[in-house]
């Protein structure tokens, strides 16, 4: 593993990595207390307004490990694995003793149809332990009627997490969540810049440790470590090796980092959702509130599932600049594939930029699975 | 009504045997429809290439010429292109196994070839290449299709124009009911609203792209046309469900029906239908049945297969089963419908495009209409193909399965592609849905 001994060592960083290893253990200590938990599938679930109505926000995450007792059933092949890992954790019980609510973003088609199924599995299976569901259908092309559409669609969203918890959720309490969701992404600021500076101060592997947390705990208390964290990185020891920019699939685990670092490289930045994106634009406090949640939400640089090849092209040639990226290694699952459309333009681009770069696709999750992943990676950093 | 004269059933160049003059009336028009569409777009003229889901209605009333995407990859995939296109999107660098249906069109558009002819004068690109539209639209139904869209509109150098989706909040599972005359009731209202402006903003678009102005006369005869042609589909339909053994299978209303029903909203489309309805009601009335020896009916469900269309009679002689229902035919009569169109057509458009996608992929809508359907064709079994490599087609496979089977209704599903043969071997398959015939259709009880 990548982590390196000054991260190990630091309480911080120990205090995260304790949460990002044992990702349930907040949610269910605050629900002994009394509290309610919702948990998110897909990175498009406004945090300002959960936290706003009361409740903690905890991440739908994979379990590698569990066998697809109900999924294999249910789901076909055309889902991505970690989706799939996903989804027996929603149906089998897992989330139905975790959270009190599960609300689906449509951040992904793969994840509209894991509502529209897990919808009708509560219609017409309601002994299945499945939680009560709601879905946000954002509208992601940019323009002033679909900016328009979304606030009605927030406020729909409003009007259900009101309904669960049976108190209204006041504008007050949005901009008080809101200043607690951005002076968390300024924490993670610190992190990033100790990334993507000329001397490179935190590896990807701790990034995604200290950025994933965040999904399981509180948040002003992740604030707060991560802010002192990032005092005490600043000083750690330079990292050197070729500099990665990472696109595609979302990482929930250490794996594909620990093997680009453990073969000299470091992962300075990446655009998925459990990187970098995670902590991308603010709610702007000058806007009325359902307003500001739209263009957080909405505006964000575009993902790789919901944009255009031509946007995607855009905004990797941008995120890599601005990383100073030497290389980028493009990482997909299998049957996660709209990224595989962007490719093509996407390596044209930094092929005529000198930018080195090398692609795995249809990919096996989780990434143990890949025969001779590790050596490949090496090949690719030692050419 | 001209007298139909009884003529022995032809075989198609694919070998499926047709027995409609309708078929290859249709089949004559598009050929003839298409070689218009090309001058008109080589006389200057604005061209659209559209995605299935995408309103053709306002095109149409703005008498833009344009082609669907599903007609063309049909085409393509019947005229056996697939394996030379899909080479050369693997030479180009892009997956050669993904979003076929989608793709198709897209990797023709790599083809150097797609408008030259052989040393025999021959065209080597399908019915000589589709010509160059100078608009593509597509609607957000899929993550992959609006970046291959994109990617065909660059290639052709066109306009490349986007049209959102939403999910419905509510579903009266009898959507049907619903859908012809009380489609105000089947919708939220806001995602009425919100499909009006999306199709004001595509109008507004098209008009300054084209300098032709949208009259929404023009639009209330297409959905007029439209309304007189479903309405033939749904009697045809209906008597299909009546009749046993049927007079036709869904070899020859598939084939009947899917050229006409991309030219739906003109005259032609309407006229055919209502000819294509008396010419199956005439084989009905004189006992001209399909497959006299008819004696399980099947279903069709998924998309047609378009480069092996004779499988669906492989078990017509030895069995007696017959396909008798595709959501081809039954689709039009159930789904495009919109009455009560003169105090808004466009918002009885909206109510029918808007839909489409949730009708054939949401569950339950999807599921309870394939019940309701079997039942009233009196359906013995069904034959499902579940694409394997597309997530716009992934609709709930296990509910449509569980559906229907704890309705006593026994279900194959499979995995196959509607247009690439490369996944596609015959005799497996039909191992597989006759040892299906053998053990779940002839042993269920009736």
């Amino acid at each position: 593993m990548a982590i390196r001994e000054c991260a190990l060592k630091n309480p911080y960083f120990a205090k995260l990595f304790d949460v990002y290893r044992n990702r349930d253990a907040a949610a269910l200590a605050f629900k002994a207390k009394g509290g309610k938990v919702l948990a998110k599938l897909g990175f498009d679930v406004p945090d300002e307004l959960v936290l706003a109505a009361g409740l903690m926000p905890v991440q739908v995450y994979a379990d590698p490990d569990k066998e697809l007792v109900y999924t294999n059933k249910i789901l076909e092949y055309a889902f991505d694995p970690m989706v799939r890992k996903q989804f027996e954790k929603m149906v089998d019980g897992t989330y139905k003793d975790l959270a009190d609510y599960l609300v689906v973003s449509n951040s992904t088609d793969v994840l509209i149809r894991v509502f529209l199924y897990l919808r009708e599995l509560i219609r017409s299976e309601p002994e299945m332990p499945v939680p009560p569901t709601a879905f946000i259908d954002w509208l992601f092309t940019r323009n002033r009627m679909h900016q328009e559409r979304n606030e009605l669609t927030i406020n729909i969203f409003k009007a259900q997490l009101e309904d669960w918890t049976g108190k209204k959720i006041t504008d007050e309490e949005i901009v008080d969540a809101a200043k607690i969701c951005n002076e968390n992404r300024a924490a993670l600021r610190k992190i990033g810049e100790l990334r993507h500076a000329e001397q490179v101060r935190v590896n990807g592997t701790e990034a995604l440790v200290i950025i994933g947390s965040g999904f399981f705990m509180d948040k002003k208390e992740h604030t707060d470590l991560v802010n002192k964290l990032a005092e005490d990185a600043a000083s750690w020891p330079v990292i050197t090796g070729k500099r990665v920019f990472v696109t595609g699939s979302v990482h929930e685990d250490l794996k594909v980092y620990s093997m680009i670092e453990d073969a000299g490289a470091v992962v300075v930045a990446e655009d998925h959702d459990w990187g970098d994106r995670s902590y991308e634009r603010d709610y702007n406090m000058d806007y009325p509130v359902v307003r500001a949640i739209v263009d957080r939400y909405m505006l964000r640089s575009f993902s790789s599932k919901k944009a255009f090849v031509s946007q995607r092209v855009e905004t990797l040639n941008n995120s890599v600049a601005a990383a100073k990226a030497d290389a980028v290694v493009f990482y997909t699952n299998i049957y996660e594939d709209s990224a595989s459309w962007d490719y093509p333009s996407q390596k044209k681009s930094l092929d005529e930029q000198g930018i080195r770069n090398i692609c795995f696709a249809k990919m096996q999750y989780p990434a143990q699975n890949n025969d001779g992943l590790a050596d490949s990676i090496a090949e690719f950093f030692r050419g | 009504m001209e007298e139909i004269k009884k003529e022995m059933p032809k075989a198609s160049p694919s070998g499926a045997v047709k027995k409609l003059k309708a078929t290859a009336e249709a089949s004559a028009y598009q050929k003839e429809w298409f070689q218009g569409l090309k001058a008109r777009v080589e006389a200057g003229e604005d061209f659209g290439y559209l995605n299935a889901d995408v309103p053709m209605e306002v095109l149409k009333a703005m008498d833009i010429p344009f082609v669907v995407n599903q007609w063309w990859a049909a085409i393509c995939g019947a005229k056996r292109m697939t394996k030379k296109y899909f080479g050369l999107l693997r030479d180009a660098g892009y997956r050669d196994d993904l979003c076929s249906y989608c793709a198709t069109a897209f990797a023709e558009s790599l083809d150097p070839d797609d408008h030259a002819y052989d040393a025999e004068g021959k065209p080597l690109g399908p019915w000589g290449g589709l010509p160059d539209p100078t608009i593509a639209i597509t609607r957000l139904t899929c993550d992959c299709q609006s970046k291959i869209f994109e990617l065909f509109a660059k290639n052709h150098g066109a306009d490349f124009y986007a049209m959102e989706n939403t999910v419905a909040r509510t579903f009266p599972l009898n959507w049907w009911d619903y859908a012809t005359d009380k489609w105000e009731e089947l919708y939220d209202k806001d995602r009425l609203d919100a499909a009006v402006e999306e199709l004001k903003e595509l109008i507004r678009y098209l008009e300054m792209k084209t300098g032709k102005m949208f009259d929404i006369n023009k639009l209330q005869v297409v959905m007029d046309n439209i309304n007189r042609q479903e309405t033939w589909y749904g009697k045809i339909r209906d008597l299909i469900a009546d009749s046993h053994p049927a007079p036709v299978t869904v070899v020859d209303t598939i084939n009947a029906v899917m050229p006409a029903q991309w030219q739906r909203g003109s005259e032609w489309a309407a006229d055919h239908a209502e000819r294509l309805y008396y010419e199956i009601k005439e084989l009905a009335d004189r006992g001209d049945v399909a497959v006299p020896n008819e004696k399980y009916r099947l279903m069709w469900l998924g998309r047609g297969l378009w480069h092996d269309f004779p499988f669906y009679q492989n078990f017509e002689k030895k069995y007696g089963a017959v396909f008798v229902w595709s959501m081809y035919l039954a689709m039009g009569a159930d789904a495009y419908r919109r009455y009560n169109v003169e105090a808004d057509p466009l918002r009885a458009l909206a109510a029918r495009y808007i839909g489409m996608e949730d009708f054939l992929h949401m569950p339950p809508w999807n599921a309870q209409w394939f019940l309701q359907q079997a039942k009233r064709n009196e359906i013995d079994g069904v034959v499902y193909m579940v694409p394997e490599n597309c997530m716009q087609a992934v609709e709930g496979s296990y509910f449509i399965k569980k559906t229907l089977e704890d309705a006593g209704i026994p279900v194959l599903a499979f995995n196959a592609d509607p247009v690439d043969p490369r996944k596609w071997n015959r005799d497996t398959m039909t191992g597989l849905v006759e040892d299906f015939i053998e053990n779940r259709v002839m042993k269920k009880e009736k």
